[in-house]
């Protein structure tokens, strides 16, 4: 029976013109018209060191992770040097800003700022470094808020006051942190594209899913009221017709993979065993969802695939896919919407694997997309549950 | 002779309108009972709720002598259903449309592709295997919709409203395919509203109005119901007005009425009425292009019953 469903489940869902389009061809398509878009804007600016500015002040100078930080991306290294900066005054700044010398000035007081003139391209970029060192920099001062805990339990802290600062520069030259790789070799602000393409391509699964299941629900289809008749154990015929949206989803992705890799030369960074934990995990994701919203909402299967195609654009959207800017603005000023965001879940891990060489970050991605594929299958289950139906 | 399948007292309520009204029936081994009734009195709901697709108030159904439940499967795998709305794959054609849904209930593949082969030759399809449904007209859909519901050959099958919208040609074929299910032992419940359809394939009939049985027996038991016995149909370019309540007078008129060059009169005892009639038309001097008498339709009991038409 299980066989018998899945072959047939795959059989229709690979006839199934609008949605192979969907989950097959427009990814291609968009990836294909990012390609043309961008790869020339990017080409040419490629190489550009940006000039900045930092306040020289003490609140800068006491910040460990920033000046070092800083002092690394402005680097003697050439190859990998992100930014010219200019230590000045506070005057010397804006005058540099306003005179359009510099693309921003970053000015430490009770906290980090950033000062812009536009929103270009380079002021995002500065922002965005800055933003990442911050979130770095509270990592440090827990790690060592910790360990002066356990120190003062302890007793001894005259040892912790001797060693603290030796310790964070040591975490930080050893990368124990998550120091993001920001130099200008690693630097492309469309990778967030693609990686926001193959998310999308990986919540447009639900799309399968959710006509997989339609087709098993006697509430949603003529079809499904047929099975529900037959002798058939509905868990063993939802589960295969989940494997084979699975599988119909898979190789659309791996498609889509080959395709940006090969034709449009996309760098995933190398750690492949991770690039295909993370496209299972978010494929998932996209499953449930799918799932989710076959299964709860009693309207038709059009409706249901403008949701999930709504939903999908919307959290590519803010995760980036039209612009990192976006995800800058949605990162700082609510950090809640793209935690919660699966798009960006799954883009953030392809991001953490490119950038950094810790993997805390896209574990904790992964984990949110667990989640999230959990809540999304108990919600499914619950609706499940009826076997008979108020009405049909 | 065994009872198949009993409903007793079932009552199911979509919020405070009755759709099923206390009904109860049975329906005996190798009898094609049919549920009449006009659209919206219930007749589908009925057959979701003995299907356990539709929770119900109250009620108790037993099929093969067993009580009915979503995970009664031994009860489902004797089981057929051809809803009214085709329930095929777009994206499959006939044969593996087929081959889907009786493999649901046939696991052997040798036996499947028999069962397959019969049910293709049952509905007429043989030329057809290779389509898709969006290549079949719409008889021949309503044909793999009934192929995809019976080629398991299962021993009770409910067929609801399965000739709707097609063609006369693939109506006959359907029925005569109905015929030769029955004749191979199937117990067969037919819902309908062409009481035609259930004049010539039902041994018994049950009248469904508003969720309720108004009426129940043969078909031949249904008409005696009925007041009338005898309907008689006259074409005539003109009738005066005269001669017309001369008719209304004779014996066993019920009523006669005269429109658009129809005169039409119904007896209530169905002897001698015709020839009278002619007698007395040939006496009066009336010319008419047409006579003809008929026995009353089950859609005459209906109207009897309920004051309106079937198909309203």
């Amino acid at each position: 029976m299980f066989l018998h469903n899945l072959k047939y489940s795959l059989k229709t869902l690979f006839k199934n013109k609008m949605l192979i389009f969907w989950t097959y061809a427009f990814p291609l398509i968009l990836g294909t018209f990012f390609y043309l878009a961008f790869s020339n804007i990017e080409n040419s600016e490629k190489l550009d060191i940006i000039d900045i500015a930092i306040v020289d002040n003490e609140e800068f100078n006491n910040s460990i992770a920033l000046k070092e930080s800083f002092r690394n991306l402005s680097g003697e290294n050439e190859q990998e040097q992100l930014f010219n900066i200019k230590y000045v005054d506070l005057a010397e700044a804006k005058t540099l800003l306003e005179n359009d010398e510099i693309a921003g000035y970053l000015l430490v007081e009770d906290s980090p700022k950033v000062i812009v003139k536009t929103s270009g391209i380079n002021e995002t970029i500065l922002k965005y470094v800055t933003e990442e060192i911050i979130q770095n920099e509270d990592v440090l001062t827990n790690i060592i808020e910790e360990k002066l805990n356990s120190t003062v339990i302890d007793g001894s802290i005259e040892e912790f006051i001797q060693n603290v600062r030796e310790d964070a520069i040591s975490m930080l030259d050893t990368s124990s942190l998550q120091i993001r790789d920001i130099t200008s070799k690693k630097l492309s602000y469309t990778m967030i594209e693609f990686y926001t393409l193959i998310a999308m391509t990986a919540l447009y699964g639900g799309i399968i899913g959710m006509t997989a299941i339609n087709q098993n629900l006697a509430n949603m289809s003529n079809n499904g009221k047929r099975i529900a008749v037959s002798p058939t154990n509905r868990i063993k015929i939802i589960f295969s017709s989940l494997l084979s949206s699975f599988i119909v989803q898979i190789i659309g992705l791996f498609i889509l993979f080959m395709y940006t890799v090969f034709a449009l030369k996309v760098d995933y960074g190398n750690n492949f065993p991770m690039i295909i934990l993370l496209s299972l995990t978010g494929s998932l994701a996209g499953l449930s969802l799918g799932l989710a919203v076959g299964t709860i909402f009693k309207i038709n299967e059009n409706l249901k695939t403008g949701i999930i195609i709504a939903f999908t654009m919307l959290g590519s959207f803010l995760s980036g896919m039209m612009g990192i800017t976006m995800k800058y603005i949605i990162d700082t000023n609510a950090p809640i919407v793209n935690k919660l965001n699966p798009v960006n879940m799954i883009t953030d891990g392809f991001y953490s694997l490119y950038y950094y060489t810790t993997y805390n970050r896209f574990y904790f991605n992964i984990i949110s997309l667990l989640i999230f594929s959990l809540i999304m299958i108990i919600l499914s289950v619950l609706a499940l549950r009826r076997q008979k139906y108020d009405s049909i | 002779m065994k009872t198949i399948l009993s409903v007793e007292n079932l009552i199911k309520k979509y919020k405070n309108f009755k759709a099923v009204d206390d009904l109860s029936f049975d329906v005996k081994k190798g009898e094609i009972l049919g549920l009449l009734g006009p659209n919206g009195s219930g007749k589908s709901t009925t057959i979701n709720c003995i299907l356990s697709l539709l929770k119900f108030e109250s009620g108790k159904i037993t099929i093969f002598g067993c009580e009915m439940r979503p995970d009664a499967y031994d009860i489902k795998k004797d089981i057929g259903v051809v809803f009214q709305e085709v329930a095929v794959f777009e994206e499959l054609n006939v044969i593996d449309n087929i081959d889907y849904f009786c493999g649901l209930y046939i696991k052997d593949k040798e036996y499947r592709k028999k069962c397959i082969d019969d049910a293709i030759k049952l509905v007429g399809l043989e030329d057809f295997k290779k389509f898709y449904p969006k290549q079949l007209s719409g008889g021949l859909l309503r044909r793999l919709n009934i192929a995809c519901g019976i080629a398991h050959k299962p021993k009770l099958v409910f067929l609801d409203e399965p000739t709707v919208a097609v063609d006369p040609q693939s109506r006959n074929n359907i029925l005569d395919g109905i015929k030769k299910l029955r004749d191979n032992g199937a117990t067969i419940i037919y819902t309908t509203h062409y009481m035609e359809e259930v004049e010539i394939l039902c041994d018994r009939v049950i009248i469904i109005d508003k969720g309720k049985i108004i009426a129940s027996g043969t078909g031949d038991e249904l008409k005696e119901l009925s007041k009338i016995e005898e309907k008689v149909t006259v074409e005539i370019d003109s009738l005066d007005e005269k001669i017309l309540e001369e008719i209304k007078q004779f014996k066993n008129v019920d009523e006669a009425t005269y429109n658009n060059g129809i005169l039409f009169i119904t007896y209530k005892k169905g002897k001698n009425n015709l020839s009278s009639l002619i007698d007395y038309l040939k006496k009066v001097d009336v010319h008419y292009d047409k006579i003809y008498s008929e026995r009353p339709t089950l859609n005459d009991v209906f109207l009897y019953l309920t004051g309106k038409e079937l198909r309203d």
